[in-house]
Parts: structure tokens; C-alpha cells; sequence
């Protein structure tokens, strides 16, 4: 479904991410390990064209999309909630779930549809409505951040780092909702530290070390690679 | 008490064209944070365009201001996709150095084309009314009321279309934006659309009261710059507020204080603002 081929990205001279190779497939929970600045959130401003890759191509279901501008990437069917939320703080709830159905925005009935679905997910943005995103607690404004990358109907859903900053027990309900979207169709791309929550849920993973992709394998590999336990998991 | 409510009605007049200009000074300054000091030619050609169309081809007065609003609007267009577009990479400085290069542009080209002289516009509404005891012409009702349902209208644009809400997710977060999927090229192009507009409707509404001529968006910009610093820079409502306020004091102060020195006054006023609420009236950053 997504390909990265030998992508990398250049701020000035520093090279953020060397030659990284990712494949996802339709319908997989795919996770990227690595600790702060090893270039997964670089790797998702690739993907959703806020960056420009200097070398390597990204396809999405066979087409190149190198070359398309952001909202050309969500209309084909790319979402990312990144890491700051990035939230319409003074819009209210509402207003910010129909901002992320912007690209439908022509299509009552499927905006109807993806508001239920979120509202069902989250039941407490629901119930906040009509309040300010910027009123909302952390784990609140993540909600939102996830529902209103749900509304524009994604194919594939790119969540960098979901759990950052929340409590823990906030942390294992998210976790739970993004195997949830996953089970229902979405294909996940998850850019995460917690590796230990993250692999739980993951069928496969790639771990990113200073711009490169240093191991990949299979969810339960990971597990028992010795250097991603030392690394990530503290075992 | 006769000359109280003259005043108080002629600084509703001057604070709704204020409202108009610094509104469209505002939007453009909370989406792309470019301080467009070109906005004040973009005035100054709104009045332009409306008499040349009135004079040349002897069109109506309504319809001259359609064309305008039209002329003038994609003028602020093809200045976002000529200028500012390919400089959004760059250091800030290099928009003010632009925007600074277009407005001495413009004002060169309006010297060329119109000449340096001034000229006045005439209206097909130059009776005399009587409201409330104070007799106005109707232009001036004009003025107040036009600026009124520009503003109502702007306003239900923003909130109440998916299209105009753009402009205020674009102003409150540019990368949110991008994340919605979003064309934020086309917000910034939709947005020097309704600046341009603003402007040309301002002007259009009060040459009629003025003379025009090259300089007349000077002290109009510079005034307008005021209002949206203590309005709180990005600011609708600030904007808003700050022309009125703006507009009170000036007419209040050239009756009670001095005519001559009406126009230091918005600076004045500036200061003191400044000295007590820092950030402006209307503090939030962006819409």
C-alpha cells in the first residue's frame, strides 16, 4: 500500500533521514521505534508532502506521491495526527472534526457518517462539543487530534506519537482505540517510544537509530531482539 | 449638544472606512503574519478604479464599485502570486521589503496613469438628510451603513461557510491546516481576495468625502496599522473595535481639542493603549 523507497531528507545540510526503505500493507499496524530526533517524524512530513524528499521515491498504492502538495496527499487517502496535535485550539470540538472532513466537504452523508463513528470512538468529544479544543485536557486534545484524522476518511492513519505526555492509564485506552480503528479497516502507521505498548499491538515494526533504519521484523522479533530490548523496552 | 452628536456621527464615519481597511490589514497579517504595508495603494487604486469607471465610461456609482471591488481584489491576488507566494521561504524582512517595493510601485503607476492632481468624486447621494436632529448627507449614511453589512457579511463568511472557516484554521494553525488537507495556497490567494476588496470598498465608499489622489492611503495605512497593533495584531474583532475607537477619538479630539492636531492622536492613543494591555485589545494570537 505505501512504499518508501530510499528516502531521504535534507534540512540545510543535516540529513534528518539516510535512505530510509518502509513498506506497509493494506490492513497492517506497522510501528516505527526510535527515541527523539532518529527521524520518524521526518519520515512522516515525507509521507504527507510537508517536507520534500532530496532522494528516493514514495508510492501509495502504486503512484508516486513525491511530488503532491499536502492536500493532494489527503485527498488520496494519507492522514496524519502528528505529534503537537496541531488542533484548532480556538474552534470547538465540532468545528474541528468538520475542519478534518474538509476534503469531503461536498459529501454530507459521508460527513455524517465519519461524526457518528468518532463521536462512538470517543464519546466524550461528543459530550464537549461546543467547547473550545484549547479547553481540553491532554488525553482530550489527543482524542480529538486522532477523531478528526478519522474524519477525512483515511486509508492509511499516521499517529506520531499518540501517547506522549499522558497518563498511563489515558495511554492504555488509546492504544486500545488504535487496535480498534485498525481492526476496522484503517492501516496504521504508528511512530512511537512506548516500544513495549506500541509492539503489543503491531504486527511488524522498523526501529530508527540517528536518520536510518537499523532493524526491522515481525512484531514478536522485535520483542526478542536483544539490542531493541535494551534499547526500547528496559528488559 | 448639537455639535456632540454631529461629531459622535462623523466618528462613525471615519471609524467604519478605518474598520474596512485595518479588517483587511488584519486577515492578511493572521494568516501569512506579513505586515502588507502595500494595502494602503491597494486604497488608493480602489478609488481610483471606481472614478475612472464612473468618469470614462460613465457607469453608475454601484456598478463602479463592482469593478472595482473585482479589479482591485485580483490586483491583491496577483500580488500574493507574484510577491509573496515565492518569498514564503524566506527571511521575514524580505515580505516588509517587498510589500514596501509594491507600494511604491502602485503609488508610481497611479501618478502615471492619473497624474498627481486632485480629484474628487461626485455621488449620486449628495442630499441632505435629517437624523436624529443632526443633518447628515447621505453618503456619510452610506458609509456607516454599507461598512456595517460588509462586516456582517464577512463575519457570517468566516464562521458559517466550510470555505471562509479555512481562513481562520489557517490562521490559528498553519500546520493543522496542512494536516486537514487544506490548499493553504488557495486560503492565502482567497484571503488577499477579500483584502483587496475590503480596500476598494473602503475607498470607494469615502472619496466621495475625501479627495484622491496617489498619497491618499498614507495616512490611511498608517492609521490602519495603529488599529490593528492595539486591536491585538491578527485580530478581527480588534480591528473592528480599533477603527471605531479610532474614528471617535480622532473627530471628538479635532472638535474639543484641536483640528490640527487630529491626526497624532491615533499615534497618541497608541502609546497609551500600549503602556496598559501590551499585547492589544484583543490579545489572542490570530483570528
Amino acid at each position: 500500500m505505501l512504499k518508501l523507497e530510499g528516502v531521504s531528507v535534507k534540512y540545510g545540510s543535516f540529513s534528518a533521514i539516510n535512505s530510509v526503505d518502509i513498506e506497509v500493507e493494506e490492513g497492517e499496524l506497522v510501528v516505527l521505534l526510535g527515541s527523539n530526533g532518529a527521524g520518524k517524524s521526518t519520515t512522516f512530513k515525507a509521507i504527507s508532502g510537508l517536507e520534500k524528499p532530496g532522494e528516493g521515491d514514495i508510492l501509495f498504492q502504486g503512484d508516486s506521491i513525491r511530488k503532491k502538495s499536502p492536500d493532494r496527499i489527503v485527498k488520496a487517502g494519507i492522514v496524519q495526527c502528528a505529534e503537537g496535535r496541531e488542533l484548532f485550539s480556538r474552534m470547538t470540538v465540532f468545528e474541528n472534526l468538520i475542519m478534518g472532513a474538509y476534503v469531503h466537504r461536498k459529501k454530507k452523508a459521508l460527513v455524517k457518517k465519519s461524526l457518528r463513528n468518532v463521536y462512538e470512538l470517543f464519546p466524550i468529544l461528543e459530550e464537549k462539543k461546543n467547547q473550545d479544543a484549547g479547553s481540553l485536557s491532554g488525553g482530550q486534545q489527543q482524542m480529538l487530534a486522532i477523531g478528526r484524522a478519522l474524519m477525512t476518511s483515511p486509508k492509511l492513519l499516521m499517529l506520531d506519537e499518540p501517547s506522549i505526555g499522558l497518563a498511563p492509564l489515558v495511554v492504555e485506552q488509546m492504544f486500545e482505540v488504535i487496535e480498534h480503528i485498525n481492526k476496522e479497516g484503517t492501516t496504521v502507521l504508528l511512530a512511537e517510544q512506548n516500544a513495549n505498548a506500541a509492539l503489543k499491538i503491531a504486527d511488524r515494526g522498523y526501529v530508527f537509530e540517528s536518520g536510518s533504519v537499523v532493524v526491522k521484523g515481525a512484531s514478536s522479533e522485535l520483542f526478542t531482539n536483544d539490542a531493541v530490548r535494551k534499547a526500547y523496552i528496559g528488559a | 449638544m448639537e455639535i456632540l452628536t454631529q461629531q459622535l456621527f462623523n466618528g462613525l464615519t471615519i471609524g467604519s472606512v478605518y474598520s474596512l481597511v485595518a479588517l483587511g490589514l488584519t486577515l492578511v497579517y493572521g494568516i501569512l503574519h506579513i505586515p502588507n504595508f502595500a494595502h494602503g495603494a491597494l486604497y488608493m487604486l480602489g478609488a481610483y478604479v471606481t472614478l475612472t469607471s464612473m468618469l470614462l465610461w460613465d457607469f453608475n456609482y454601484w456598478l463602479a464599485i463592482s469593478i472595482s471591488i473585482i479589479v482591485v481584489g485580483l490586483l491583491g491576488v496577483l500580488m500574493e502570486r507574484l510577491v509573496f507566494n515565492p518569498l514564503k521561504n524566506a527571511p521575514p524582512i524580505h515580505d516588509k521589503i517587498a510589500a514596501i517595493g509594491i507600494l511604491l510601485f502602485l503609488e508610481a503607476f497611479a501618478q502615471l496613469m492619473w497624474g498627481a492632481d486632485y480629484r474628487s468624486m461626485s455621488t449620486p447621494y449628495g442630499e441632505v438628510v435629517n437624523i436624529f436632529g443632526t443633518t447628515v448627507t447621505m453618503q456619510r449614511v452610506l458609509i456607516n451603513v454599507g461598512a456595517v453589512i460588509v462586516m456582517i457579511t464577512l463575519y457570517l463568511f468566516l464562521k458559517k461557510t466550510i470555505v471562509g472557516s479555512t481562513i481562520i484554521a489557517m490562521a490559528q494553525n498553519r500546520k493543522g491546516a496542512h494536516l486537514v488537507g487544506i490548499n493553504t495556497n488557495k486560503v492565502a490567494m482567497l484571503t488577499f481576495l477579500i483584502s483587496g476588496a475590503l480596500a476598494a470598498i473602503a475607498a470607494s465608499l469615502s472619496a466621495p468625502i475625501n479627495l484622491v489622489f496617489p498619497g491618499m492611503g498614507h495616512l490611511v495605512i498608517l492609521k490602519a496599522f495603529v488599529i490593528i497593533i492595539l486591536g491585538g495584531m491578527g485580530s478581527i474583532p480588534g480591528a473592528i473595535v480599533g477603527g471605531y475607537i479610532l474614528g471617535f477619538s480622532e473627530s471628538l479630539g479635532a472638535t474639543y481639542i484641536s483640528n490640527d492636531y487630529k491626526d497624532i492622536i491615533a499615534f497618541v492613543l497608541l502609546i497609551i493603549i500600549l503602556s496598559f494591555k501590551p499585547q492589544g485589545l484583543f490579545s489572542k494570537e490570530g483570528v
